[in-house]
């Protein structure tokens, strides 16, 4: 059947069969990025709606920096946490690097000027009466932003999935604060990087399939969304 | 008879060249009010003004009995429908549960409210009726609605039939015309002097960002000079 042939026989061989490594890397990449863009959208959604209704003086720059950190490169967000967490860094005594929780750090930084940014789009493309319509109505100015979220729920969830997509296909973070370490912290990605270079190209075809699968996903949903 | 509202000294400055200047204004309960002047003048400003959404620079505003500096709380006592109202997404139930939850309202007194509201601006069964699907006449009346489900003590309307046929005009007016029964003070803004004279109790006017001290016959007679010289006589 040839090289390709084989190969593709063998990733979903390993795919419907369940196998073990296949599905622990799934289960730390879904976990990992499923808690980082979690904790993301905690800090991602209100910073991006509070970056949309207020006006002040160096807010233009502020965005301007949200847009850089969200085409940061993942090994530099990787580089400037493994600096944290490392032994010699600051918060090296914690033990954090290398483990399932330096990776969801890593991510949540990489995430959460993706999930602000694209909030912010929405709010800023939002109709501007529903904020005042919410205050003639009774509601303080909190109440009123709570509605305006409402509102463009679907630009939220867009961006919050916009996000996990991000997230979940990131090799760099993973590599730098994960360590690849199998059955803990080695990740969809990560996998694929290693399994091929030993020659294990089946093994890589599996999980690119999953991923793409995933990325298939995510995309449908963000097209739904982007209808509504 | 105390006034609903009253505002003293007021002065708004909007940008560079504008500002709105009302020396006294005080609202007698259960009248309507209505609110003329030309593009520009001020009208919008000095609604959103009594509405609470525009703090004035100077000045200050009153509510009967207030013993409140919450402005939330402050705000629960007046509602604004805007000249091209926006309606949440979501039903018309919705859109009128919304302030009737804010204020803690429970469930079987809100959905008797909306049922008899919607009965008063001639849309009943229209509870389920989704906002996007409503003619512009109707989201007027659904405005209407959700602002008078909150029996507000007053009511201010910013051109409410400028951006209807006129059959819901007439419709409009009619019910207008009655929202005093309901103990509401209502105040709109029109720029129609016949409007005016059909369904104001008492004229407001408004010219360059000042209000205009004198009796309805001048105050209309204002309104009429002032349309001529737009229209023409």
């Amino acid at each position: 059947m040839g090289y390709w042939g084989d190969s593709l026989l063998t990733a979903f061989e390993l795919i419907l069969g369940f196998d073990r490594e296949v599905r622990m890397a799934v289960w730390t990449s879904v976990y990992t990025s499923s808690c980082s863009i979690v904790i993301a959208a905690l800090f991602g959604v209100p910073f991006g709606l509070w970056l949309g209704l207020k006006r002040f003086r160096g807010r233009q720059l502020l965005i301007a920096l949200l847009n850089t950190l969200m085409a940061m490169p993942t090994v530099v967000v990787g580089l400037l946490l493994f600096g944290l967490l490392s032994r010699q860094g600051p918060l090296g005594p914690l033990g954090l690097l290398f483990t399932p929780l330096a990776m969801i750090a890593g991510q949540t930084v990489l995430a959460t000027p993706i999930v602000a940014n694209l909030v912010l789009a929405a709010v800023t493309g939002a109709d501007r009466r529903i904020i005042n319509t919410a205050l003639t109505l009774g509601a303080s100015r909190l109440q009123a932003a709570i509605q305006l979220l409402r509102e463009i729920r679907f630009g939220v969830m867009a961006a919050v999935i916009a996000g996990f997509g991000r997230v979940i296909a990131e090799v760099g973070v993973a590599m730098m604060l994960g360590g690849n370490i199998r059955n803990s912290t080695r990740t969809m990605t990560t996998a694929i990087a290693l399994e091929t270079s030993k020659g294990e190209f089946a093994f890589g075809l599996a999980l690119g399939i999953i991923l793409l699968s995933v990325a298939l996903i995510v995309n449908l949903f963000l097209n739904v969304l982007q209808q509504r | 008879m105390q006034p609903v509202i009253s505002l003293k000294n007021i002065r708004v400055a909007q940008g560079e060249n504008f500002s709105l200047s009302v020396d006294s204004l005080a609202l007698q309960p259960q009248r309507i009010y209505a609110l003329t002047g030309p593009n520009g003048s001020g009208k919008s400003t000095l609604l959103r003004v009594m509405a609470l959404l525009i703090s004035p620079q100077e000045g200050s505003i009153e509510f009967a009995g207030s013993d409140s500096n919450h402005l939330a709380r402050q705000r629960q006592r007046v509602t604004l429908v805007e000249q091209s109202p926006y309606l949440f997404k979501g039903s018309v139930a919705d859109n009128l549960n919304y302030g009737l939850k804010l204020r803690g309202i429970d469930s079987k007194e809100r959905n008797s409210r909306i049922q008899s509201t919607l009965t008063i601006v001639g849309l009943e069964r229209f509870e389920q009726r989704q906002a996007k699907e409503l003619s512009s006449g109707e989201v007027q009346r659904v405005a209407l609605a959700r602002a008078l489900v909150l029996k507000p003590e007053l009511l201010l309307l910013d051109e409410p039939t400028a951006n209807i046929d006129s059959n819901s005009m007439q419709a409009y007016e009619a019910l207008l015309s009655g929202l005093s029964e309901y103990g509401v003070t209502v105040v709109f803004s029109t720029h129609d002097p016949s409007q005016s004279r059909r369904l104001g109790e008492e004229v407001l006017r408004i010219e360059n960002g000042h209000l205009i001290n004198g009796s309805r016959r001048e105050l209309e007679e204002s309104a009429l000079n002032e349309r001529n010289r737009v229209y023409g006589a």
